[in-house]
């Protein structure tokens, strides 16, 4: 056995371990076990283990085994990300009128500019004059703009609240919020990219429009073939479930190449896929499990290894990631909850509403990665950024509680069921 | 959005530090003959710099991936053992100025960026 593949394979144990572990520990204290296996991420980065045993670290993650690191955890994003818009159903948006159009709307713009207006202070002081100042801030926006819809969702089914009103509604406006935050951050992709790019510009740019015409009026027409071959047997063959792994790589691949991002590419095809209950659930239940369990913490502890909490910079970054998250907690639990209560919601489904569309979860973690990869943002404010999506998606469960109790919720579910016998 | 294009239009005059994140290879003066301690080992590009802002940790290829913090202050690059001074556009920017390694006396040096930074490792 080689020396990295001897590496790889104590890497992916011990990452495995420390996830389930923290995991674990984190629902002791009913917060969602993906938010433990990210904090183990961190925990086995410079942050804490390179802090006390540099010598341990630098043994167990030498810096030439990170590239196979890395591409295995980009495998799992690629699967991860087509799971994420497989699940996805904007249409779920319609129904709930005004409060879904306004929130989600609010709940985008608010963040975003908040975002912008930040930049202003962050730009001269963490970055450079090899990022635009455009490119800084609409990123900076568009990182403050997201909501983690698996997260989201997790949280929601945990806690019985998928099917309330204000479940629903959360899950249809983070829906739509995230679909507009991957259409902003193509965008800057593209914009930052477009300046170092191989091609030229016009390529990127017509050929991201033609892929996403072909992507919805021709491959979308064969894909509901598959939900009719799973109505037929109940299941699909495995040469079907290679077709649709063979199909999400192939999206990944043009959105790559044509200079977007790969994982654009699967996140389109997975919105694309019929969105019929059982198939989607079929889908979910055959890719979810790999991703979930071993691919996803190895993209954690990836991210935790280029994750230097409180390492370096001396006070200035601890003020700067305190500004960072006040930022992103006003921008996007203040303005879904003003515009929630707007549009007419009571004052504590409101706040609950705000406070879930506040978690950020894993689907930060991934914006952030390909920031970092693209040069918009420096090292230290990828840290302090996963810092605000550790802190953002911490909150989400105990500020709930308070606001919205489950016992309350439950109070309402059983005078609903009275009211209907 | 005018208030997004107000921000944006805000932010063109801020002046950022200068950018210098990424990997340099290094020419070294004549004077460096004499001193092999520091400069035994070092394979190119010899210099990776990872940037955040004014902040920079300076990274020397030499098997010990020795690092150390640096300041960048308009123009100037400064660390515990390394001084320089950056010229050139962002795509096309070099450093110049000296290294001092342990039991040498100062190195000159010039160093050019073979790729800006991504990814900050």
């Amino acid at each position: 056995m080689t020396l990295n593949l001897f590496h790889l394979i104590l890497q992916v144990a011990v990452i495995l371990v420390a996830a389930r572990v923290v995991g674990f520990l984190f629902q002791k204290i009913n917060q969602p076990q993906v938010m433990g296996e990210m904090v183990a991420g961190i925990l086995l980065g410079p942050s804490l283990l390179g802090w006390l045993a540099p010598g341990i670290s630098t043994a167990l993650f030498p810096a030439a085994s990170m590239g196979y690191l890395n591409a295995l955890s980009q495998v799992g994003l690629v699967v991860f990300m087509f799971v994420v818009g497989l699940a996805l159903n904007p249409t779920e948006l319609h129904g709930y009128g005004h409060a879904a159009v306004l929130t989600s709307h609010v709940s985008i713009v608010a963040p975003f500019c908040l975002g912008g207006l930040t930049a202003l202070y962050l730009y001269p002081r963490l970055s450079d004059d090899g990022v635009t100042f455009t490119g800084f801030a609409l990123f900076m926006g568009a990182a403050m703009s997201i909501t983690a819809f698996p997260v989201l969702a997790r949280i929601l089914t945990e806690r019985g609240l998928v099917r309330s009103r204000m479940g629903s509604l959360a899950i249809a406006c983070a829906a739509v919020d995230d679909i507009t935050g991957w259409c902003i951050l193509a965008y800057i992709v593209v914009l930052v990219r477009v300046t170092h790019a191989v091609r030229p510009a016009w390529v990127t740019i017509g050929g991201s429009i033609a892929y996403v015409l072909i992507m919805l009026f021709v491959v979308r027409r064969f894909l509901p073939a598959f939900e009719r071959a799973y109505s037929k047997r109940g299941r699909l063959s495995d040469n079907l479930l290679a077709v649709i792994v063979v199909l999400v790589l192939a999206s990944a691949l043009a959105t790559e190449w044509l200079g977007i991002h790969l994982l654009f590419g699967a996140f389109l095809m997975g919105a694309i896929m019929p969105k019929t209950q059982e198939f989607t659930h079929y889908l979910l239940h055959k890719f979810e499990s790999v991703t979930v369990v071993l691919l996803l913490p190895l993209f954690f502890a990836f991210t935790g290894l280029r994750t230097r909490i409180g390492v370096g910079g001396g006070g200035a970054i601890w003020l700067y990631s305190a500004i960072v998250i006040v930022v992103a907690i006003t921008g996007k639990l203040g303005g879904s909850m003003f515009a929630a209560r707007l549009a007419g919601m009571p004052w504590r489904e409101a706040a609950s509403l705000g406070i879930l569309m506040n978690t950020r979860g894993l689907m930060e973690l991934v914006i952030l990665n390909i920031g970092l990869d693209i040069g918009v943002i420096s090292p230290a404010m990828f840290s302090i950024m996963v810092l605000m999506a550790l802190v953002t998606t911490f909150m989400t469960t105990p500020l709930l509680e308070w606001v919205y109790p489950a016992r309350l919720f439950m109070a309402q579910v059983d005078e609903l069921q009275k009211n209907v016998a | 959005m005018l208030g997004l294009l107000g921000i944006l239009e805000a932010g063109r005059g801020i002046a950022p530090p200068l950018a210098v994140g990424g990997e340099w290879v290094v020419e070294f003066g004549s004077g460096s003959a004499g001193c092999s301690s520091g400069l035994a080992g070092l394979r190119q590009p010899a210099l990776n710099i990872s940037q955040s802002g004014t902040q920079a940790i300076v990274t020397l290829n030499d098997g010990h991936a020795t690092s150390l913090n640096a300041l960048i202050d308009g123009p100037d690059l400064t660390a515990k053992w390394l001084r320089a001074t950056i010229a050139g556009k962002p795509g096309e920017r070099t450093l110049q100025g000296e290294m001092t390694f342990a039991g040498c006396a100062p190195v000159a040096f010039r160093a050019v960026r073979q790729a800006a930074r991504k990814g900050g490792e």
